[in-house]
This record gives structure tokens, sequence and C-alpha cells, in this order.
């Protein structure tokens, strides 16, 4: 990835640090994220992966560091912080859906209100969406009547109605039943053979494997080990790598 | 035998010339019909007045306690809770009449609509707070995720859930309310209860009157609960 030009890159993070006391949950990470890659973050519990993946888009405030977003530094004073979560999705462990809307009106919702789409053109999109995932027929029934990888699905629906640049994933299926898993990571593979840009933190690392462009492995809060996944997985350097796959594989 | 029917029509006579007297007598049910349009009249706008305030000091606080923003405004609330929620109904209403209200002219109804209104604010305020609190965060997380505004997450996604959430706990405190509104007589505002009053002193009987101003609050209570289970069963499915 380190022929493509820079100004692709949808994000560029320097120096990023995240503090929560005396805890150093990210520690001077920097990278850069271009259009089009499936970037997966991996490591054991507490390495701050997923403190990263919420920096981000500033649902945790940076420390110190800087956050670029195609090209504008998005953690600073007065940056129109709405505006950049608009572009950018984020998938959460447990789903978050909306329970007091329907599943049509947790899809249309924010491109509605913040103006991005109109009311005619979000429906439309929605409707189609759900088409595409098999969940036509859900799209006025409500969150609680869905099963978990349903609720999952919807949730990325959800954020590809705003039409996003990338979207963020944290730890999607880490609260899902086994037999609910397959559902969503196959959206997620299609999403990436597409070419939507994907940042994803994740502890299922056999599908790291299978659809990464590039996999970071992040150990106490550092970036310890980045590269390919074949290179990344078949000839781990790091001797920390090493133990976290013995682990996990 | 005989007897028991002597008594029997011994009391109905009682109790016929007894809601002669203090109801029929001189139209003196007007005393209550009028007193009960008063009593409901400031109850409906003091709840209205009590909700705005409620919501208002509640985003407030919330949105200090989420972000430290509006520092000032939620000393302010903090100020309007303490004094509010730590001293008496009454006390409040007469400050309001014969102080605040002291040296011009309003009418009497609008000074107890804002007393009450004022007083229930403070207790909604708190109840709505739970009820912000009680909605996971992820809720908050997942509406900035996609770029709603503070207000527009508050609007559209929380405040609808936490809504629900305190709505038997809301239902509670406007009947707490009507009942509060009793106290109005404090300032010469006839209201139901006043209305019993007068009856009661204008006929020495005070069984009749003050019964049957027992039974319309009863009566009143007892519909609003009835529609507010509906709403909830309402709310309820849903989901």
């Amino acid at each position: 990835m380190n022929d493509v030009d820079s100004s692709q890159a949808v994000f560029r993070v320097r120096n990023l640090v995240k503090r929560f006391h005396s805890l150093h949950a990210v520690h001077d990470v920097s990278t850069e994220i271009h259009r089009g890659e499936v970037v997966f973050i991996v490591g054991p519990s507490g390495s701050g992966k997923s403190t990263f993946l919420r920096c981000l888009n500033l649902l945790e405030e940076p420390t110190s560091g800087e956050i670029w977003f195609k090209g504008k530094q998005i953690n600073r004073p007065h940056a129109d912080i709405n505006r950049f979560r608009q572009q950018v999705g984020m998938v959460f462990q447990h789903f978050n859906l909306f329970p007091h809307l329907t599943i049509l009106e947790n899809i249309t919702i924010a491109p509605v209100k913040t103006g991005r789409f109109s009311k005619a053109e979000s429906v439309a999109k929605a409707d189609a969406l759900l088409k595409r995932i098999g969940l036509y027929e859900k799209r006025n029934a409500y969150p609680q009547q869905l099963s978990g990888g349903q609720k999952q699905r919807i949730a990325i629906v959800r954020s590809l109605a705003m039409n996003p640049d990338v979207i963020l994933f944290d730890e999607p299926t880490s609260a899902l039943d086994p037999e609910m898993v397959g559902e969503v990571l196959s959206l997620m593979k299609d999403l990436a053979v597409e070419g939507m840009t994907m940042v994803v933190v994740t502890h299922e690392i056999g599908f790291a494997r299978e659809i990464a462009t590039r996999v970071m492995f992040m150990d106490q809060g550092r970036v310890v080990e980045e590269g390919t996944p074949d290179r990344f997985f078949d000839n781990p350097e790091n001797p920390r790598l090493r133990d976290f796959f013995s682990k996990v594989l | 035998m005989q007897s028991v029917i002597s008594w029997i029509q011994a009391s109905w006579a009682d109790f016929s010339d007894s809601f002669y007297i203090n109801f029929v007598k001189d139209d003196r049910w007007k005393y209550l019909s009028d007193g009960f349009l008063v009593t409901l009249e400031i109850a409906f706008f003091a709840v209205l007045l009590g909700i705005l305030l409620g919501f208002a000091v509640a985003v407030i606080r919330s949105t200090h306690d989420k972000t430290g923003r509006l520092r000032f405004l939620n000393l302010l609330c903090k100020i309007y809770l303490t004094v509010i929620r730590g001293t008496p109904v009454v006390v409040q209403l007469l400050i309001i009449y014969f102080v605040i209200f002291g040296s011009v002219n309003v009418s009497k109804v609008l000074v107890a609509i804002v007393a009450f209104g004022v007083n229930s604010g403070a207790y909604v305020a708190e109840i709505i707070r739970s009820g912000i609190m009680s909605i996971d965060k992820g809720q908050f997380e997942a509406g900035r995720s996609l770029g709603l505004s503070y207000l527009q997450t508050m609007v559209y996604i929380i405040l609808p859930q936490a809504f629900k959430n305190v709505l038997p706990a809301l239902g509670n405190e406007f009947i707490v309310l009507l009942k509060e509104t009793s106290v109005s007589g404090y300032i010469a505002l006839q209201d139901l209860t006043k209305a019993g009053d007068i009856i009661r002193s204008q006929t020495y009987t005070a069984f009749m009157p003050l019964i049957a101003v027992a039974v319309i609050y009863l009566a009143v209570v007892m519909l609003f609960s009835f529609l507010l289970g509906k709403l909830e069963r309402r709310l309820k499915n849903n989901e």
C-alpha cells in the first residue's frame, strides 16, 4: 500500500494518543487508511484497538495527535464534526439500533434529519438495501422482533444509507450467537469486494485473513506489527504476535 | 320488622333532605361544578408548564453531565431544584401571590398555574433526567456517529425512549399535582376543595359536601390512571 499517493488517504493519523487518566489506551499511533483498503485491527483485549477505532470518528476525543479526514484535520476546535461523521459509518458490537423506531425509520432518520438526502431518496435507498440483504419484509418491524444477525445487518445498512466514504466496525460479531456470525461476515465481505473502505476491529482472525488488505496488530496501545495478511499470518516476526496467534488460532 | 322499615324510611328522608340542602337548594351544586372547572383549568395548564420547564431543566442538566458545557445554566437549574423541592408548595403559592405578584393585579387562577407549574417542573425535571440517564449510552453514540447533532440525537433518539421509560412516574406526578391544587383556597381561589368548604359553612353539614369533593377527585384520578394505562400499553406495543 506504500505506493498509493497519500492524497488518496481517507484517514491520516499522526501520533495519536488517548489517555484515560493515567492509562495509555492508545500510545503514539500513526497510520494512513486509503480508499478501498480493508484494514483489520487485531490484538488482545485491552490493547487499545477499540479505543483507536472510536478515536477515528471522535467518539473518543484524542488526548493528542492529529486525525485528518480527506485532507482536513478534524480534531481541532470548530471543525464541523457532524458533517464529518455523516461521511464515516460506524457499526457497533451491540448494534445500537433505535428500539422506538421501525427498521425503515432506523435507516432513514439520519439521512433525512441531517439533510444528506431527501425523504423520498432515503426511503428508496433503504428499500433497495433491505431487498439486497433479504429483509425488505421487515421494514415496518421493530428491532426487538429481529434476530441478532438481522439486527447487525440492519445496523450495517443504516450506516450505508448515509453513503459513507468509510465504515468503522467495532467488533461487529462479538455479541452474536455463533450461527448468526456467518450472515454478518458475508455482508461485510460483499462490501469489501465492492471496494468499500473499511476499518475492522475483530477477533475473527480467519475472516481477517480472508478479506483484509492490511492487518494491524496492536498491543498495549501501540501498533506492534502491520502488513498484508500473507506476510502477517504466515511469517509473524514479532514474538508478541506469535504468542497471540498461538492462543487464538 | 316494622321498626326496620321505619328506620330505613327515616334514614332515606334524612339523606334526601341533606342532599337537597347541600346541592339543590340555592343551586349550591354550582359551587362544585364551578370549582371543579377551576381545579381542572389550574391542573391542566400547570401540567403543561411543568412539562415544559421539566424538559428544559432535564436537558440542560444532562447536557452538563455528559459534556461539561452549560455550566451557568446548570447552576441556575440546581438552585431552582433545591429551592422548589426544599419548600412546601403552599408557602410557594403564598409567596408568588403576596410577594411576587403582590403589587400587580393578576388573576388568581394565573397565579395558581404559575405556582403549581413551577413546583411541578422541578419534580418532572428529575423524572425526565432519570429517564435520560436510563438510556444506554450506545444509543447516543449511534445517533452521533450517524452525523446527527447533539440536539437532534436528544430530540429524535433519546427523549422519546426516556419519556416512555418514565411515563408511570410522570403519571404519578400529575396525579399528585391535581390533588395539590386543593390548597388553592389559601389565596381565596374557589377551586373544588374550597367549593365543598363553602357549602359546608353555609349548611353546617360536613359529610355530604366533603365526601362529594373527595369522590370527584377520586373519579378524575381513576379516569386519568385508566387513560395512562392505555397509553403505556400502546407505547409498549411499538417494540
